[in-house]
């Protein structure tokens, strides 16, 4: 939990001229937002310490496999919004329609094959908009409700009666054990994290995609190929984003838009309380997985508390505007 | 010719004709009736006035996401609170409404926040609030006299739903037509620094739009929830994608600066008779989810700041 209040070494030096600066004009508030973010942290773990059943066996079992889920699609997220475009409103739809071309492709195909189109479907998908959005300087948001839109839409013409089934026969059970005593998901979330922090630290990529976000005049100029930096930036979040409709599918042996509801929404409360910066050019994954356990934890305790899965949209919602009245006051651009 | 052909406010005109031959190209007998007409015009009074709020905040060059949690949470706050009297669940609706506009403008002008994450949490909260309240199911209205009388037709197409949306479009029509306040508006969605140096009360004007963009909302959620007699929490993508397409194609640009009520009316109008010419030749519904979800990505691309640009790239490379 201390990633998200201390960064990396890394990405700090990565970032330097943006946080140096930030750093500057703004260590004031950065203080007093960092004691906001410790006292919400003890709080939280208070009460889930407090909640009965928290520390069983199942309970931290379907924690580690919530904030797998919502971890996947916030690293995809973590992408979209240090390079300076907000968010993807999209990536929900893309969990659930990566569910159902996997099921669609493995049923046809076998796993393998299943495995391939789903995860290129994805990246496929996200590069368009990308494009759309780094070559032609399109609005983030609106082509990202566009496709939102869109995604729905042809799913709903393609598989009319909402689910589609796994093939009688297939059995995805080598996928759904643990590997010392850990679930599969959370490994495979745990391996996505590293490859995207990879990415954002150690390439040229990264590199770019941070300059891209601080300021896209300033990386222009020196000759940054940004859209580039941008369509590789929704690529990856993509290709982040496919594994947890691959893994929805698997858990649950079938297919349907409605596995990926609302998971944008938990995502992008993930990278916001993870302290990524909502105008971009800032964060790291590592706060990203912060951020995801955070959310995961809060999702368990209220499950635990008896209160409805309906709750979950204003928890969200009450944390993100928290989080952006916090962040950074006073360097809107 | 040429100044007409570039005004970005004809623009609507153009689109609404096309959708209306094509569709009477289609199926002319099923599409030129009074009840498609009255169809496009409950869906104007649907997306309408959503779409005017929201293209009002386009214009100062910000963007309301919070309409469609607003819409939601209106509906219920109606169905609720207007058991008895209808009129006391609309004023409250209303008034939750724009107040909630006005909180999410004052944040967005005193901590200078951008549009984009204060109304996404805002949208987050009042969708919120609708789940929680309607537990994610239909909430029943069960005052039917309300609900028909809303939904009866007046002057064979009109309803008193689509009278209410027409009427504020002309209110606002006629204030940013006639007074200064049109004029700032398109001064704080050019140059907003500008437009404070010349006396322009930036402040106040942001809070009032996103004030009236929230009451607009409200009005619509809390109406069709009382035709429907029912409310229920709507998809991001039910009212938002035809709202922004509308504002959009009615020459509202997303760089601020651009657009008056008029053209976002035609705009609504042209989507609306597209909506219901879908319905009218018997396409099913995700032809229609489809289509706007299409015609939204085109009118971003349209919109987007390098598209004259890559466009001149391309023909000197094909020279």
């Amino acid at each position: 939990m201390s990633q998200s209040a201390e960064p990396p070494l890394t990405d700090r030096t990565l970032a330097a001229p943006a946080q140096g600066q930030m750093a500057a004009r703004a260590g004031e508030p950065r203080n007093y937002v960092g004691i906001v973010r410790v006292a919400v942290l003890v709080i939280l773990a208070a009460v889930a310490l407090t909640t009965p059943g928290f520390l069983s066996q199942p309970s931290i079992l379907s924690l580690l496999t919530t904030v797998s889920f919502i971890g996947c699609v916030a690293v995809g997220m973590t992408l979209i919004t240090i390079s300076g475009n907000i968010m993807s409103f999209a990536l929900g739809a893309l969990v659930g329609a990566t569910a159902m071309v996997f099921v669609l492709a493995a049923n046809w195909g076998g796993f393998a094959f299943g495995l391939v189109a789903g995860l290129a479907f994805a990246a496929v998908t996200n590069a368009l908009q990308g494009f759309l959005i780094g070559w032609l300087r399109a609005n983030p948001i609106i082509v990202s409700i566009a496709a939102l839109a869109l995604i729905y839409g042809v799913a709903e013409a393609f598989a009319a009666h909402g689910t589609i089934y796994a093939a009688t026969g297939t059995s995805y059970a080598g996928f759904k054990g643990k590997v010392a005593g850990i679930p599969v998901e959370f490994v495979v979330f745990l391996c996505v994290a590293a490859v995207a922090q990879f990415l954002l630290s150690l390439t040229t990529f990264g590199r770019n995609l941070f300059l891209v976000g601080s300021s896209f005049r300033a990386a222009e100029a020196i000759g940054v190929h940004t859209w580039r930096a941008v369509t590789g930036a929704y690529l990856w979040a993509g290709l982040f984003t496919a594994p947890a409709g691959i893994m929805l599918a698997i858990r649950y042996d079938a297919a349907s838009m409605n596995y990926g509801l609302g998971y944008e929404y938990d995502a992008i409360a993930a990278v916001l309380v993870g302290g990524t910066v909502i105008k971009g050019g800032e964060g790291s994954v590592l706060r990203t997985l912060a951020g995801a356990i955070v959310i995961g934890v809060i999702q368990v305790v209220l499950v635990l508390q008896g209160l409805r899965t309906e709750w979950q949209y204003l928890i969200a919602g009450l944390i993100v505007l928290g989080v952006i009245a916090l962040q950074t006051p006073g360097t809107r651009d | 010719m040429k100044r007409l052909r570039d005004d970005p406010h004809l623009r609507p005109l153009f689109v609404l004709a096309a959708c209306a031959v094509g569709l009477a190209l289609v199926d002319a007998r099923d599409f030129l009736t009074v009840a498609t007409a009255a169809s496009s015009l409950e869906t104007f009074a649907t997306i309408g006035l959503v779409a005017l709020g929201l293209g009002l905040t386009m214009m100062i060059r910000e963007f309301d996401l919070s309409v469609v949690g607003m819409y939601s949470m209106a509906g219920c706050i109606a169905v609720v609170m207007g058991g008895t009297y209808a009129w006391l669940g609309l004023a409250c609706a209303l008034a939750a409404g724009l107040a909630a506009g006005l909180a999410q403008g004052w944040l967005i002008v005193r901590l200078r926040l951008g549009s984009v994450g204060v109304t996404l949490g805002g949208l987050l909260v009042f969708a919120g609030i609708a789940y929680v309240v309607t537990e994610n199911r239909a909430l029943p209205y069960e005052n039917m006299e309300v609900a028909l009388g809303l939904s009866a037709p007046v002057g064979g197409i009109f309803s008193v739903r689509s009278i209410v949306a027409i009427a504020i479009f002309a209110a606002a029509a006629l204030v940013i037509g006639l007074t200064r306040y049109g004029r700032d508006i398109i001064a704080i969605g050019s140059d907003r620094r500008a437009a404070m140096t010349a006396g322009v009360n930036v402040d106040a004007l942001v809070i009032g739009i996103f004030g009236f963009s929230g009451f607009c909302a409200a009005l619509s959620g809390a109406l069709l929830s009382y035709s429907l007699a029912s409310a229920s929490p709507a998809g991001l993508s039910d009212v938002i994608v035809p709202a922004a397409a509308a504002a959009i194609l009615g020459g509202v640009s997303l760089a601020g600066g651009t657009g008056r009520p008029l053209g976002i009316a035609m705009g609504v109008l042209s989507l609306a008779v597209l909506r219901a010419g879908f319905n009218a030749v018997g396409a099913p519904p995700y032809v229609n989810e489809v289509a706007m979800g299409t015609i939204l990505l085109l009118v971003a691309v349209l919109d987007s700041t390098y598209l004259a640009r890559r466009l001149q790239g391309l023909v000197r490379r094909v020279h």
